[in-house]
């Protein structure tokens, strides 16, 4: 496997140019992806990582890669087994399937991504309804859960399962604090009620609030769905971790959505890999965020910019400026940036977009004529 | 052949064509691939796939997904309602290997039809479309599997494939191939082409991971608008994968390089098949069509106890059904390593329990 060379689709931004010196011509040449951090791609060593990967049939149990990537997950979690899976969807449509049965009810906040971004997949693959709280930025507390949990009563759906988003996506990459995190935890302990992390961003989470590791989350809940495919850079998958029990039949459900991939090792090698590599480096992404955030509110098209607390970065137009326009025009300028709907725009730092691509978009925010 | 001190087992797995691996060719397609978020679409090697493979069966679309079991799930949950009823064979990989997914995933009952290896008629299916009335489920959907896997590497004619065609259309039913190992199919009947197919069966679930040699997935075949929904109900499902074009790159090279090839997995199946005929141990080998071999083991024999013995001997097989065995034949297992299997399957006396390492003087 070693000796074919590995021709590596190059970072994005390749072309050095001062700001000044920049041309129409220059600039369409370059695309700055801030769309979302999912659309980082491997690094040559990652890909080295995955090609070199010894795999097997993962159906028959036998790909040793996605093995040991389900084993060392699951360790630093503090959880007993692992499920590698396609996509965050499926973890958490699995996760949400294996808590609940048909007709119970889910609270989670009215930003989640298991409400919004999958397809009503919470209906369409569980038959559970949503019991969506708002909250601050997407983060929901202990006190809103209480009030949300039905009564014993037949009219009311049974409360099945609690999942909490960290960091919050529609919220602005908000992170929960350990406080937060410990009440919810202690509150569905007492009330007999699953408690599930949906952690697509998890690491991002940990990087930036310092108040609790990847054990300390794994004590606090049942399951946790953790993507590897975003901010830590693999192409594709998912994690979903508890017991062993749960994992079991997490598993048989993963089979019926259609998610038993044959020789995934390769993928699971880029998991292992960033699990390694690609955490402690978040960090970068976040303060490439803020630069973001910071530029953005000098702006006078510019009506709001959120706090900047991960690698999220939201803000609103001022009225008379139309979200869509925008965005097109930054994307003929070669500046990629993703829409969240009502007006609200939103940019995702990532390992893909090192600091002199930050440095080139916010002097292109600058420039920007509307 | 005497035992003798041998450093390593060797191993050929015979179990399933799903055990393939990238070669070196394949692995360098896809470090190579140009990717991108196919879940923005944006992965120029996922379309390109998607085009080409929809274009080769003459469809006008594509959606590439994880797993045969999900393309097979996709295709049942966007031709039915829930209530509906599914056709298929009594040995169907969507009514016995999907998990009750069916059910599960679409709300739909399967009217399963006893087979002949598999395979089933238009008479019988015309004699299962239930009626109007309410209390009667509503038939929707015929699926047929070809090449058929319990049934043993089976494949339809052309002719019955027609007939089952005129009927559906005719009646108004959806039909859909679960077109596992197509390939294996068209390459063994020669009777039709990818483009027959195409206009025979409304949509098409093709996998990748089995005799083609990717390490992943399967296409899901059909109209733009069957797809469109397709693509909605793969991602609610959990099937929309970023940077999937590293995968995709291998079903590209696949289609280019691995087919045709498939007629020497049948002519070593075939020669395996011949191999076991008549061996003291074997009560009797189900014909051989495509890549797959079925064995009936002389009783008291159990699958179990064959399978722990041919892989001390270095030789993985699998189970399907009570007191047989199966081997499948596919690109990783050369004329070498079917020969020596051949040396092991014909040598073998089941009282002969051998505890020690597996013995084995040739390569695979």
């Amino acid at each position: 496997m070693c000796g074919f060379p590995v021709v590596i689709t190059d970072v994005h931004f390749t072309q050095k140019s001062s700001c000044n010196s920049r041309t129409p011509a220059v600039m369409k040449e370059r695309i700055v992806d801030l769309r979302s951090d999912t659309v980082t791609r491997p690094s040559s060593e990652m890909m080295h990582a995955m090609m070199a990967a010894p795999v097997g049939d993962d159906v028959w149990g036998d790909d040793p890669t996605i093995n040991q990537l389900q084993q060392e997950a699951a360790a630093l979690f503090g959880k007993e087994a692992a499920l590698f899976c396609p996509s965050g969807t499926m973890t958490n449509q699995i996760a949400i399937k294996c808590h609940t049965s048909p007709g119970e009810e889910c609270v989670c906040s009215d930003t989640a991504h298991i409400f919004l971004y999958e397809g009503g997949g919470m209906a369409f693959n569980s038959a559970v309804q949503a019991r969506i709280i708002s909250g601050d930025r997407g983060r929901i507390t202990a006190s809103q859960i209480a009030s949300a949990i039905n009564a014993e009563d037949a009219h009311f759906p049974t409360t099945g399962l609690v999942c909490i988003e960290n960091t919050t996506n529609k919220g602005g990459g908000a992170f929960y604090s350990a406080d937060s995190l410990r009440e919810i935890s202690e509150l569905c302990r007492t009330r007999g009620l699953p408690l599930h992390l949906d952690g697509a961003r998890i690491f991002n989470a940990i990087v930036a609030s310092q108040e609790y590791s990847t054990y300390d989350i794994g004590a606090m809940f049942d399951t946790i769905s953790v993507c590897l495919s975003k901010g830590l850079g693999c192409p594709v998958g998912s994690l979903l971790l508890g017991s062993h029990q749960f994992i079991k039949k997490a598993h048989r459900i993963r089979k019926v959505m259609g998610g038993g991939m044959r020789q995934a090792g390769f993928l699971a090698a880029a998991g292992l890999y960033a699990l390694k590599y690609n955490v402690e480096r978040l960090a970068e992404d976040h303060s490439r965020a803020k630069q973001l955030g910071t530029a953005l509110s000098d702006f006078p098209w510019v009506q709001k910019v959120y706090p900047v607390d991960t690698n999220i970065v939201i803000f609103t137009l001022q009225p008379q400026y139309d979200a869509l326009s925008v965005q097109e025009q930054l994307k003929s300028s070669g500046l990629l940036i993703s829409s969240m709907g009502g007006g609200v725009l939103r940019l995702v730092t990532h390992l893909d977009v090192n600091q002199e691509a930050v440095d080139w978009a916010c002097s292109l925010l600058q420039e920007l004529k509307i | 052949m005497a035992p003798a001190t041998i450093a390593t087992t060797i191993i050929v797995d015979l179990r399933s064509d799903t055990v393939t691996r990238p070669c070196a060719d394949m692995l360098y397609a896809m470090v190579t691939a140009p990717v991108g978020d196919d879940v923005w679409g944006d992965d120029p090697t996922v379309n390109q796939l998607e085009s080409e493979a929809a274009a080769m069966f003459g469809k006008e679309a594509g959606l590439f997904c994880p797993s045969g079991t999900m393309t097979n799930q996709i295709a049942i949950k966007c031709h039915t309602s829930p209530g509906d009823e599914c056709i298929c064979s009594d040995s169907a990989h969507i009514f016995l290997y999907e998990g009750g997914g069916m059910a599960s995933n679409s709300g739909v009952q399967a009217r399963v039809l006893p087979s002949d290896r598999g395979l089933i008629s238009a008479k019988q299916i015309a004699a299962a479309i239930n009626s109007c009335g309410i209390v009667y489920a509503r038939t929707r959907l015929v699926c047929l599997e070809n090449t058929t896997n319990k049934g043993g590497g089976t494949y339809y004619s052309a002719s019955t494939l027609r007939e089952i065609s005129a009927l559906c259309k005719a009646r108004g039913l959806a039909l859909h191939l679960d077109g596992a190992r197509i390939f294996n199919a068209i390459e063994a009947s020669k009777e039709y082409t990818p483009l027959d197919l195409g206009q025979i069966f409304d949509t098409i679930s093709v996998c990748l991971s089995k005799g083609l040699g990717c390490p992943v997935g399967s296409l899901l075949l059909g109209s733009r608008d069957f797809i469109d929904r397709a693509r909605r109900a793969r991602k609610a499902m959990g099937g929309g994968i970023h940077q999937a074009g590293f995968i995709a790159a291998a079903g590209l090279f696949a289609l280019k390089h691995n087919i045709k090839r498939l007629s020497e997995d049948h002519e070593r199946a075939q020669q395996l098949g011949n191999a076991l005929s008549g061996l003291s141990w074997v009560e009797k080998v189900e014909p051989v069509e495509t890549n797959i071999v079925i064995v009936t083991l002389r009783p008291p024999l159990e699958p179990t106890f064959m399978q722990e013995q041919l892989k001390r001997r270095g030789l993985l097989v699998s189970s399907l059904a009570a007191g047989t065995i199966r081997l499948v034949t596919h690109l990783d297992v050369g004329q070498d390593a079917i020969d020596w299997a051949c040396r092991v399957l014909k040598d073998f006396v089941p009282e002969d329990d051998v505890k020690d390492e597996a013995v084995s003087t040739a390569i695979y």
